[in-house]
């Protein structure tokens, strides 16, 4: 058994309303993530998934409420005060955004915002800090690194700037790795060499990630494991070629069938999943995804929650049509 | 794209504005004002006080460029005095309303919640008063010493730009790097003043131009109707309240000084428009 990095139990996130019910966007989201693995959490816009990122690195305030447990290295971060979780923040833990224009601040050097990222981690001289931050990015594959460390972001492609990102994420030698949609804003070469990047700088270093997407073709190019999130729940959980191959759940079934490749047959229309993802005003009662979902029985989907049920070593899914053919 | 452009157009902000004419004209206006006062002592041809009794209300002629008053002081020593009290308030005023309106509103920004309600909603009673009664009330209470004067200008100007600053905050931390430097293990404080403050700098420096224009307006004013600068000091606005007082005796009296108001709000009101159109992208062609 490989020792566990992080551990993720009952996590709720609300969103508080004035004078109103509060929102639920996150309703019981339950993962483990051990040393070194990769974790893919994918689904739709508010299907959560962002929020249960954000939430690990405590970066939501209200009206986020935020329940259950987010336990590091055995640790309740919800627990710490303030300094001692912008300790762990600086030491433990690295974040890649997905828009590479706004995350870095636009009136610093890139090397000044990586120096500054090293020297809030760890008490290093300004001369080894900056020493560093070169080999970081030529480690991240910026060229010509020790002139291009005094230059701005905005003399930067946004790949480049990604690149750099990760530079300051990975910095301090973070245990866990969090990239929220980090390819979305990039062209899909680009996507290609920063996934690259991220594959290997991940596995020299042994970091463990989470990384948000909502593209199957990234995440199966990068994962180990992979999470389906839809409307607050993880709906279904395995390793990341099971999923693909063979998923479980409807809602999963009906992703992988909207993936397009190369070999499809033009002539036929792309397969799409019908209906609207449920808006937080109106999540539907019992299955989440019974209103959308083709196999659906009525009186028993639409009334009651089905629990996500480990079906098989690894392999967890909420379905009431599993547990039946079981 | 906004955030990428700030900072291209911050490095050259004076050329930028510099490279517009009326950008030109207003920053040619307040530097000549400026050395004017600056070197008041050395320009000016009289002491401002000297009573020269033998030439009252001189028309502007000869020695006395602006003409004289009704003990004979030279008006354009007065005028160029007169700047220097401007020139002084200004700065103080501009630099008292930037220090007090900035952490008022970065305050706000930051800390949000009942914090943000409380601070935001006082502004709006300031904001509520006119600015020259507010005035009035306070140097009426206070006296009229120029650092009391300056001291209460800057606080009046505060609340808008607490204003001010606490939006161009809130623009600034909606961006990603506030997060990356929070997950970074940035204190807030110093995210604040290190990361956030250097990109609202164009909009504040506008805003620190546009006090000290007002700050002009509202010393003239008060001058005017004699809760200013106490004669025989000479301000502007005291020089235009007497020259009224004895306007069918020279129209110079009033003329001068007034040309001078103008020119100083003027200029010091059109640089703060240039600053801002620089920095606006869509005034871009």
């Amino acid at each position: 058994m490989k020792e566990t990095v992080l551990e993720v139990k009952n996590l709720e996130i609300d969103i508080q309303r004035k004078g109103s019910t509060p929102l639920e966007a996150v309703r019981g989201v339950n993962f483990s993530l051990a040393k070194g693995e990769r974790l893919g959490i994918v689904g739709e816009s508010g299907s959560g998934k962002s929020l249960t990122a954000l939430s690990i690195m405590r970066l939501l305030h209200s009206p986020y409420e935020i329940r259950g447990e987010i336990l590091f290295n055995g640790q309740d971060l919800s627990l710490l005060k303030d300094s001692e979780m912008a300790r762990v923040r600086a030491q433990d833990l690295g974040m890649v955004y997905q828009d590479p224009t706004s995350s870095l601040n636009p009136v610093f050097t890139v090397g000044e915002q990586i120096i500054e990222a090293i020297q809030l981690a760890e008490d290093v001289s300004d001369k080894d800090a900056r020493d560093r931050a070169i080999k970081l990015l030529e480690e991240v594959g910026v060229t010509d690194a020790k002139n291009r460390i005094d230059e701005y972001p905005h003399q930067f492609s946004g790949g480049m700037r990604q690149r750099v990102m990760v530079a300051m994420a990975i910095s301090t030698n973070p245990k866990l790795l969090i990239a929220d949609e980090p390819t979305t804003a990039l062209d899909v070469t680009t996507q290609a060499r920063v996934i690259d990047l991220l594959n290997r700088i991940v596995e020299e270093r042994n970091i463990a990630v989470i990384l948000i997407t909502h593209d199957l073709g990234v995440a199966s190019s990068f994962c180990d494991r992979l999470a389906v999130m839809y409307g607050g729940k993880i709906i279904e959980e395995g390793a990341i070629g099971e999923v693909i191959k063979e998923p479980l759940h409807p809602y999963s079934k009906a992703l992988v069938n909207s993936i397009c490749t190369m070999t499809m047959d033009v002539s036929s229309p792309i397969s799409a999943i019908g209906g609207q993802p449920p808006t937080l005003l109106s999540i539907p009662s019992g299955c989440t995804f019974h209103p959308r979902c083709p196999v659906a029985i009525q009186s028993l989907c639409d009334v009651k929650i089905p629990n996500l049920e480990i079906v098989s070593q690894g392999r967890k899914a909420s379905c009431h049509l599993l547990e039946k053919s079981r | 794209m906004s955030t990428e452009t700030s900072a291209l157009q911050q490095s050259n902000l004076l050329r930028r504005v510099w490279a517009k004419p009326y950008g030109r004209i207003s920053i040619t206006f307040i530097l000549l004002i400026a050395l004017s006062a600056l070197f008041a002592d050395w320009i000016a041809p009289f002491d401002p006080n000297e009573l020269d009794t033998e030439n009252i209300f001189s028309r502007p002629k000869g020695k006395h460029y602006f003409g004289t008053d009704d003990l004979g002081r030279d008006l354009f020593s007065r005028v160029l005095h007169g700047g220097q009290i401007a020139l002084i308030m200004a700065f103080a005023s501009a630099a008292i309303a930037m220090i007090v309106g900035v952490i008022w509103g970065f305050i706000a920004a930051q800390f949000g919640g009942w914090l943000d309600e409380i601070l935001m909603r006082t502004v709006d009673a300031f904001l509520a008063i006119p600015i020259i009664l507010l005035a009035l009330i306070l140097i009426a209470a206070l006296g009229t010493d120029i650092p009391i004067l300056a001291l209460v200008i800057g606080l009046i100007l505060a609340p808008a730009t607490a204003r001010i600053a606490r939006s161009s905050v809130l623009s600034e931390l909606q961006l990603d790097y506030c997060n990356a430097a929070t997950t970074l293990g940035t204190p807030r404080l110093r995210i604040l003043f290190r990361e956030v403050m250097p990109n609202t700098m164009p909009v504040l420096i506008a805003r620190a131009v546009i006090c000290a224009a007002d700050t002009i307006i509202i010393e003239a004013s008060l001058s005017f109707v004699g809760l200013g600068i106490n004669p025989p000091q000479a301000s502007w606005g005291s020089l235009v309240r007497t020259g009224y007082e004895q306007l069918f005796n020279g129209y110079w009296l009033v003329l001068f000084p007034a040309i001078f108001i103008l020119l100083a709000i003027w200029s010091l009101n059109s640089l703060g428009d240039q600053i801002l159109d620089v920095l606006d992208p869509r005034s871009e062609s």
